[in-house]
């Protein structure tokens, strides 16, 4: 695999990580391209913070080499600043407040907006006079949010942010994502494995699995690879009998199936004729599908 | 956002890398200091105690009392320095500071504290000279083999601060050991710490050494005492570094 590397936020080249009784990542080589949210996806254990640990130079590979901007990343002050990565499980200085976090957050990150940062505070409703180590679980993710937000960091890591945050605090932090993203362009990687929960935020999919990159493709050229048709059980079945299928649902005497590739010109008209509509595919349906599809009959579909 | 930033110095973060160990205010300075007042005024309590229960009176205030309550703030400030090594430095990765950097913070501001430290105890030691032990020759800081040597009241302070900074290095290098290699081989590397010590303590037996050795240690002062110091607490801090430099932080 190649990649142009002008545009290019971070780049891993042949990267391996041993630790002593487990392979965490295996040769594993990415972009992150610049000003661009992109979705680092894959199963509990697949090499998720792994891959962000060494990017951002927590951690540093057995083999293989990371760029940032340009730049080494591992004990490197000239690119270390730019970059933010807050842990899903951070820990904290014993007994501070969050206002205490945000204090040194503030002086160690150039960019950082306090603005911003108030705002997402009251937004979250985050308590003032608690300590970290006493807040809920939801309350610690917050704070770690507020300073990956607040950092304006040129590249930030979020590791699975929606950890503990309940429906309401999600959405927040979702449109204020969005929104201080389109103000201010920067490159963000979104950790999850919780997959259909952040694709409408992001832009590029990178998918790991058992510390492999199995495929990095932009989502709308990945959505473009299966089609879900939702119809009369009959005529979804008549449309879709030669194709692979990802998933089939029925509900009576409806049907809604997932196929692989994008339809014909033949296929759209019949469509019409049977009645049968296209929704959106699930990102999630895919991205299950090709990460356990047998090896052998679709690696060289998957692995491009 | 371009992909191109000005250069900058490699350790412009410093500052606030020292600033980072007192982000939470009680802690480093406030636990210490309420600790050393607290320890003062319990030894200074427990001597006016001893003279009232003691029915010898008079001839028992003549006689001076010597405690070891200036020791509390110091170790307080080693534990400090552990703490430090197990919650401000997975703290400082996320917020991306170089190892370097955030060591180069952390050991200044442990120098800071040994200094403060230092001062604190000469002021003490020199208030308990002045007013004879506070009438009752109760002495806490003004310690004869301390403050008898060339320098007086300064060395003292200056021993108590390289002391305070070498304790507080190799609280936080043994902690960043143990965190990095884990239970079993800190173990081994404690016994094995242990077994070197033994030899040298075998070596000037059979030696017919100890003469010499407790002679030694007999003509040091306050003053060449914090000269020796300075060479162990020079060791703790480069190992302390070499340590960290590879060190992933643990999470909460």
């Amino acid at each position: 695999m190649s990649y142009d590397t002008t545009g290019t936020a971070a780049q891993v080249r042949g990267v391996t990580r041993r630790y002593r009784s487990a392979t965490a990542l295996d040769d594993v080589t990415v972009g992150f391209q610049q000003d661009m949210i992109h979705g680092l996806l894959g199963r509990n254990g697949a090499g998720k913070t792994s891959l962000m640990s060494i990017v951002t130079g927590q951690d540093w590979p057995s083999e293989g080499e990371v760029d940032v901007f340009g730049q080494r990343p591992h004990e490197n002050e000239q690119v270390l600043p730019r970059i933010c990565f807050v842990r899903e499980d951070q820990r904290y200085i014993d007994d501070a407040k969050a206002s205490h976090a945000f204090n040194a957050a503030a002086l160690a990150f150039p960019n950082w907006d306090w603005g911003l940062a108030e705002r997402l505070i009251s937004d979250f409703n985050l308590p003032q006079k608690t300590r970290i180590k006493k807040m809920s679980k939801g309350q610690r993710s917050a704070v770690a949010v507020i300073i990956g937000l607040a950092s304006r960091a040129d590249i930030t890591f979020f590791d699975e942010p929606y950890m503990g945050l309940d429906a309401v605090a999600r959405q927040t932090f979702y449109d204020r994502l969005l929104q201080d993203y389109a103000e201010h362009p920067r490159t963000i990687v979104l950790s999850s494995h919780l997959i259909d929960e952040i694709a409408h935020l992001i832009e590029n999919v990178v998918l790991i699995d058992s510390g492999r990159v199995l495929l990095t493709e932009p989502v709308e050229q990945l959505r473009g690879r299966a089609v879900t048709l939702v119809g009369r059980a009959d005529a979804v079945r008549e449309i879709t009998a030669d194709r692979e299928v990802l998933s089939r649902e029925s509900l009576g005497r409806m049907e809604r199936t997932t196929v692989l590739g994008a339809l014909t010109e033949t296929e759209q008209r019949r469509m019409v004729e049977l009645d049968v509509d296209v929704v959106p595919v699930s990102l999630q349906q895919l991205v299950v599908h090709l990460t356990t599809r047998d090896p052998q009959s679709g690696d060289q579909e998957v692995a491009r | 956002m371009s992909a191109v930033a000005e250069q900058r110095s490699s350790f412009a973060r410093v500052p606030a890398a020292f600033r980072l160990q007192f982000a939470v205010p009680g802690t480093m300075i406030g636990v210490p200091v309420l600790v050393f007042v607290a320890a003062w005024a319990l030894a200074l309590g427990i001597v006016v105690w001893v003279h009232q229960v003691d029915d010898r009176g008079a001839d028992l205030a003549a006689e001076p009392i010597y405690t070891g309550a200036s020791q509390a703030a110091l170790w307080c400030l080693v534990f400090m320095a552990a703490y430090s090594a197990t919650h401000a430095f997975p703290f400082s990765m996320a917020l991306s500071y170089s190892r370097r950097v955030f060591v180069i913070g952390a050991f200044l501001a442990f120098a800071a504290l040994s200094l403060g430290f230092g001062a604190a105890y000469a002021l003490a030691a020199w208030i308990e000279d002045i007013t004879g032990g506070y009438g009752i020759e109760a002495y806490n800081f003004d310690l004869p083999y301390l403050t008898e040597g060339p320098g007086g009241i300064l060395s003292a302070g200056l021993a108590m601060t390289v002391v305070c900074l070498m304790l507080m290095l190799l609280a936080f290098g043994v902690t960043m050991f143990y965190q990095r290699v884990g239970l079993l081989a800190f173990w081994a590397a404690l016994l094995g710490t242990v077994a070197v010590l033994a030899a040298a303590v075998m070596l000037v037996t059979v030696n017919d050494g100890w003469g010499t050795v407790w002679e030694w240690l007999q003509n040091q002062t306050a003053l060449s005492i914090s000269g020796w110091l300075m060479l162990p607490t020079l060791g703790f801090g480069v190992l302390s570094y070499v340590t960290i430099r590879k060190s992933v932080p643990a999470s909460s």
